[in-house]
């Protein structure tokens, strides 16, 4: 009989924690989407490396690589940066003069770790040749835009 | 309940509404990676667990639906729905499970931590094993009886996570409280790698090419807990396991584990189907 009753207890506890952990939630998720639904800002701090920006493309001049990291694109990128890189409210372009000048390990280096506080995931599950390739497309989309 | 109906009818309408992306659903079953799910976008996932136990117990089918948002980029939250039904102990709901992840740092670490917290209201009847804790193997009674005793757990995981050239290798530290019961607090843990086995893209869409294969391999299993550490009594299990990333929106994924110990089922094979849509598209 006691037994039940600290069961009991311990269900009623179970119950109460269960409930007070959804409001908690759905208070600071339901924040958080409506924040994350204006237009996106481009993060200032969020810059490469030295020794990353130094790195260069080991595909670059090989054109018939680059039809890969437009598939690639197509898989990852387009539903936020836009098919032509053009930018959405959900992320910025990718074809503005200050994304092209930075080098092709900078712009590795991005798509590899991502920026979590901005939205970016962190691209490093892919193989480092279809992260090459992704670079390779993206010097192809500024000059599609030219 | 009228708004818990909307929201369901609401449902196939927000997927013909939602643009579609591609997915980058972990190879593991158990095993958690950094990789959270992308801002705004929902995975819809399928998996069943089929459990071979030993010495004539009934074999068992454990399938759940899994709903994976990403809230934000450094919080994925999910819910789980599951189910059970045995050959011959009878069949029944489970109960639902919801989990949180927290990504802290901002880039890509030699190792990248990511903190998960999960509520669940299950019974005992449960088992998907979506994870594995403690000591003492799956309750055999008939699932009428184990769905009688209910267990509200508060879980967390400590998921660390690293990925070196192609592959990614991954361990997971697990604590959990059956606010139900006096078990005191219960440890388990996994650990995964898996390389996928095509690196460079090709420019042609294919489905059997060898970049949208994953291989890896997890092993898992349950450390005791504060009242009792039997190593006899523990389950663990190795498991290889396969993904084939169908299209760019869905995966499939399969592994068969095999039981270590004398607790363990003799295996458990986990087939798993998962479709990934963007509710939030840019403009």
């Amino acid at each position: 009989m006691k037994r039940q009753v600290e069961q009991a207890k311990a269900r009623v506890k179970g119950n109460a924690a269960g409930r007070l952990i959804v409001v908690v939630w759905v208070a600071f998720a339901g924040q958080l989407v409506a924040q994350t639904d204006r237009v996106r800002e481009r993060d200032p701090s969020w810059t490469a490396p030295a020794k990353d920006a130094e790195q260069s493309n080991p595909f670059t001049g090989r054109a018939s690589i680059v039809t890969g990291g437009q598939k690639v694109y197509g898989q990852r990128c387009h539903t936020c940066h836009g098919s032509q890189g053009q930018g959405t409210t959900r992320a910025p372009s990718l074809v503005a003069a200050d994304v092209q000048a930075q080098t092709d390990g900078a712009l590795f280096w991005k798509i590899s770790g991502g920026n979590t506080r901005a939205g970016m995931p962190s691209f490093s599950f892919l193989p480092g040749a279809q992260r090459w390739q992704l670079v390779l497309h993206l010097r192809r989309l500024a000059t599609e835009v030219d | 309940m009228a708004s818990f109906r909307q929201c369901v009818l609401c449902l196939p309408l927000m997927f013909c509404a939602a643009a579609t992306v591609s997915a980058q659903e972990r190879p593991y079953f158990v095993t958690y990676t950094h990789y959270l799910e992308e801002p705004g976008n929902l995975e819809v996932a399928l998996a069943n667990t089929t459990g071979v136990p030993k010495n004539d117990h009934a074999v068992y089918n454990a399938p759940w639906l899994e709903l994976e948002y990403g809230l934000t980029g450094w919080w994925t939250a999910e819910l789980y729905v599951e189910t059970v039904t045995t050959t011959r102990d009878g069949s029944g709901f489970t109960g639902w499970r919801w989990e949180n992840r927290f990504r802290p740092l901002r880039g890509e670490h030699r190792v990248n931590p990511v903190v998960y917290v999960e509520y669940e209201s299950i019974n005992e009847a449960s088992r998907i094993q979506k994870e594995i804790v403690g000591s003492g193997g799956v309750a055999y009674e008939p699932i009428a009886e184990l769905r009688d005793h209910p267990a509200r757990e508060l879980e967390a995981k400590l998921i660390l996570s690293s990925a070196a050239r192609a592959w990614n290798l991954s361990e997971n530290l697990i604590v959990e409280k059956n606010l139900s019961a006096d078990e005191g607090v219960e440890f388990g843990y996994s650990v995964g790698v898996s390389r996928p086995i095509g690196t460079l893209a090709s420019g042609t869409t294919c489905h059997f090419c060898a970049e949208n294969f994953v291989a890896g391999i997890e092993a898992y299993g349950g450390l005791g807990s504060t009242v009792s550490f039997d190593k006899d009594q523990q389950r663990h299990y190795v498991a290889p396991v396969l993904a084939w990333h169908v299209t760019d929106r869905s995966t499939l994924k399969a592994s068969v584990g095999v039981g270590l110990t004398g607790s363990s089922d003799r295996c458990l094979v986990r087939m798993g189907w998962s479709y990934e849509l963007s509710l939030r598209g840019g403009k």
